[in-house]
């Protein structure tokens, strides 16, 4: 994210050919510590030289090696200055204004916790300057990591291709490689954010019931339509966190209903017939809050649809009506019945 | 051939196998997701068996039939009892609280994603945008070392540092916790039948813990020890450019099919939420800003043109953090105006991940002078002092 640019160029320069042939930088661990990850240079420009080498013999006229290391840690600005060869006040100055601002800022931020240099007693002899990532290998563990890297690397690049092969359009590559992209992503990897688009939904759809109950005195009564959705609206107003049972639970229901069904109401296969159960349950709970004056025997559902009025400062006409779709009646049985309702049929006798 | 070259790339590959990228922002995503899931699975407290519960609307038994057919994963599908239940939503709850602090922050981000996925796959017509975020997120930190700072496991660590090689050789509670779950994740696998994918992972992520416990206690400065270091850095780099990747594909669909949109071409478009029962929480404040033609079209636009814009964005700093603080402003609107607030919340986490470091720094400075302020008024002598020069040390957010 940010930029280390100027540094990693800065300390690439410096540096040259050390490490000698033959040197395997020791890797010195250190625990995970906040301060561990701010001195970048010191960890990079160290050892980034290593795997430059082996593919760049020749490179660039070196400077001091040993002073190398030094500048870095004082540049994290935590190590006591006996231990830093002396640096002359504007090479500071110099190395201070190549830093990108907030860099600068960010360092000033570090530079206090006094955290001792792990490992380094304070003694005079340099030791070895600590060397992490890649650079930090012998050989063989390097195949290791390299591999490891390819291996990463290419995952991540797969699936990123896939999830944008996903929430594209259908294209030429989809038509051709649909069902690979489906296996990668589905179910986990599944996302949909076609938010409020191509176009805004502009109706309110409203699920209704009727019930017909057994009165008290044995007859059979026939309730008005009951609006379940307005009921949610209801609780969704003025309501600073609403629940996803006000905001999803009939909605959502009412939609996988749809998507499942036919235009004569008939189930695509086992995706309908559980949507329609899962419809009749959550009608059967809600149902459960209202005072019906009997046990529910058979409910209808239908839909409300209604197009939300042009806004006024437009010329357009729409027709505003209700549109509906009526289903056909239902006699309740157990399975329509979550835990704790009793407006259906295990009611039926009190 | 060309050494300026290869340098170069030595210098990218040495970068990304020593270091994970962007600790401040992957700490910030950790804590916002975390506390969206944590603040989304206490609202719904109450409603936790209606939405999840084996007996629900959408029962158990109808959950097996589906994800018999989607392979999705998920622990609920173990038992079908109450009592195990409300232990995974126990869980839930408090993985969030702990990956929040930090507390063995890897294991942690396991088990959020554990928890996430449980309960969402388990009732997947219960969610919407919002949980399709943290769904994904969920995933993806488990893979980054999104505890380096801001976390307890960090302060631990600097504790540990001074003199202290070998870091984990006092700890017990990571061997416990590791055998704890390892029983757990070996009944699971007879129990499980969905998801294997995800099973994987956890066996493998489970045997890294494994094994990165035992090269760091007994051989902490070996080339093994580096090279799992080298491992987990790359597996981080990679899951966090995902992340951002992520990021920039759901503003770019959002906004690209947005475009298509007739009502979005001529202006209209925001008004029509603004006028949905499901959607106005404050059907006043959304008839006063449906109100006026003028101000809708331009929020309209306004909202096409920064979705699309903001990848592009990536290249400029500048203008990048224009924009991003435009989306969080937005996503904080929505949250009221339209009655979303944990997709907000969760959106806005998403955001974060831009963030500059510098600012997070700062914000990070600030929450720790505000937590002195809250939990140590009474020894108000030097200690702030000490606190404010150094606003990197791990905070916990809490006393």
């Amino acid at each position: 994210m940010d930029s280390y640019e100027d540094e990693d160029v800065n300390g690439a320069r410096r540096l040259s050919s050390e490490p000698q042939p033959g040197r395997v930088p020791k890797a010195r661990t250190r625990p995970e510590s906040p301060a561990e990850f701010e001195p970048e240079s010191e960890l990079e420009s160290q050892s980034e030289c290593q795997p430059a080498q082996e593919s760049a013999p020749a490179a660039e006229p070196a400077a001091d090696p040993v002073s190398q290391p030094k500048t870095q840690l004082a540049q994290a600005g935590r190590v006591p200055a006996s231990r830093t060869e002396p640096r002359s006040e504007a090479e500071a100055e110099v190395q201070h204004q190549r830093q990108p601002e907030h860099e600068r800022e960010r360092e000033q931020w570090h530079r206090l916790p006094p955290v001792a240099p792990r490992g380094a007693p304070e003694s005079a002899v340099p030791e070895p300057a600590p060397v992490r990532g890649m650079a930090a290998l012998s050989l063989p563990y390097q195949v290791a990591a390299a591999v490891s890297f390819a291996i990463i690397g290419a995952l991540a690049c797969v699936h990123l291709a896939m999830v944008f092969l996903h929430v594209a359009p259908s294209n030429t590559v989809t038509k051709e490689y649909g069902k690979a992209v489906d296996g990668w992503v589905y179910p986990e990897f599944e996302q949909n954010w076609k938010l409020f688009a191509p176009n805004p939904l502009q109706q309110n759809i409203a699920v209704q019931v009727k019930v017909e109950l057994s009165a008290a005195d044995g007859s059979r009564k026939t309730t008005d339509w009951i609006d379940l959705t307005a009921e949610d609206g209801e609780a969704i107003r003025g309501n600073l966190l609403p629940s996803h049972v006000q905001q999803n639970e009939l909605r959502r229901a009412w939609d996988y209903y749809v998507n499942s069904h036919n235009n004569e109401n008939r189930a695509d296969g086992v995706r309908g017939q559980l949507a329609e159960r899962y419809v009749r349950r959550i009608v059967m709970m809600r149902l459960d809050a209202h005072d019906l004056g009997g046990p529910v025997e058979r409910i209808q559902l239908r839909s409300s649809t209604r197009s939300v009025k042009p806004p006024e400062w437009s010329d357009e006409k729409i027709d505003t009506r209700p549109a509906y779709r009526v289903l056909p009646w239902w006699t309740v049985t157990a399975a329509d019945l979550p835990e704790g309702v009793s407006s259906g049929r295990t009611e039926a006798g009190t | 051939m060309n050494t300026t070259a290869d340098r170069g790339l030595a210098r990218a590959v040495q970068r990304i196998t020593s270091t994970a990228r962007g600790p401040y922002q992957s700490a910030i995503v950790r804590i916002g997701f975390a506390a969206t899931w944590l603040l989304f699975l206490l609202r719904e407290l109450p409603n936790r068996h209606e939405m999840y519960g084996p007996n629900g609307p959408w029962s158990w038994g109808m959950a097996r039939q589906l994800i018999a057919a989607n392979d999705a994963f998920t622990a609920l599908m173990w038992s079908d009892t109450t009592l195990w239940f409300e232990l995974v939503y126990g869980i839930a709850v408090l993985s969030s609280v702990l990956l929040i602090l930090g507390w063995r922050t890897r294991t942690m981000s396991v088990l959020f994603m554990i928890g996430v996925l449980s309960l969402q796959n388990r009732s997947i017509f219960m969610g919407d945008g919002g949980d399709n975020v943290i769904h994904l997120m969920a995933i993806y930190l488990v893979l980054t070392r999104c505890g380096q700072v801001w976390s307890l496991d960090a302060r631990r660590a600097a504790r540990a540092a001074p003199g202290v090689t070998g870091g984990p050789s006092r700890d017990r509670v990571g061997p416990v916790l590791w055998a704890v779950l390892g029983l757990a994740l070996i009944t699971a696998t007879f129990l499980n039948q969905t998801g294997w994918l995800v099973m994987l992972l956890l066996g493998l992520l489970w045997v890294g813990l494994g094994l990165w416990w035992v090269v760091s206690r007994f051989a902490p400065h070996s080339e093994p020890r580096a090279l799992l270091d080298v491992l987990a850095n790359l597996a981080h780099n990679a899951a966090f450019v995902v992340i951002m990747a992520e990021v920039c594909l759901i503003y770019a669909t959002a906004g690209w099919y947005k475009i298509q949109g007739s009502r979005w071409q001529d202006g209209t478009a925001l008004y029509y939420p603004l006028k949905l029962d499901y959607f106005t929480p404050w059907p006043a404040l959304s008839d006063l800003l449906a109100s006026g033609g003028v101000m809708v079209m331009v929020l309209t636009y306004g909202t096409v043109i920064v979705q699309v814009a903001f990848p592009f964005t990536l290249f400029n700093r500048r203008v990048k953090n224009v924009l991003l603080a435009a989306m969080m402003l937005e996503h904080a609107a929505i949250a009221v105006l339209l009655g979303l607030p944990f997709f907000s919340l969760a959106m806005i986490a998403a955001d974060a991940v831009f963030l500059p470091t510098a600012f997070l720094i700062w914000l990070g400075g600030r929450a720790a002078r505000g937590r002195d302020r809250l939990f140590s008024r009474a020894d108000v002598a030097g200690r702030p002092e000490q606190q404010r020069g150094s606003p990197d040390q791990p905070r916990t957010l809490v006393g």
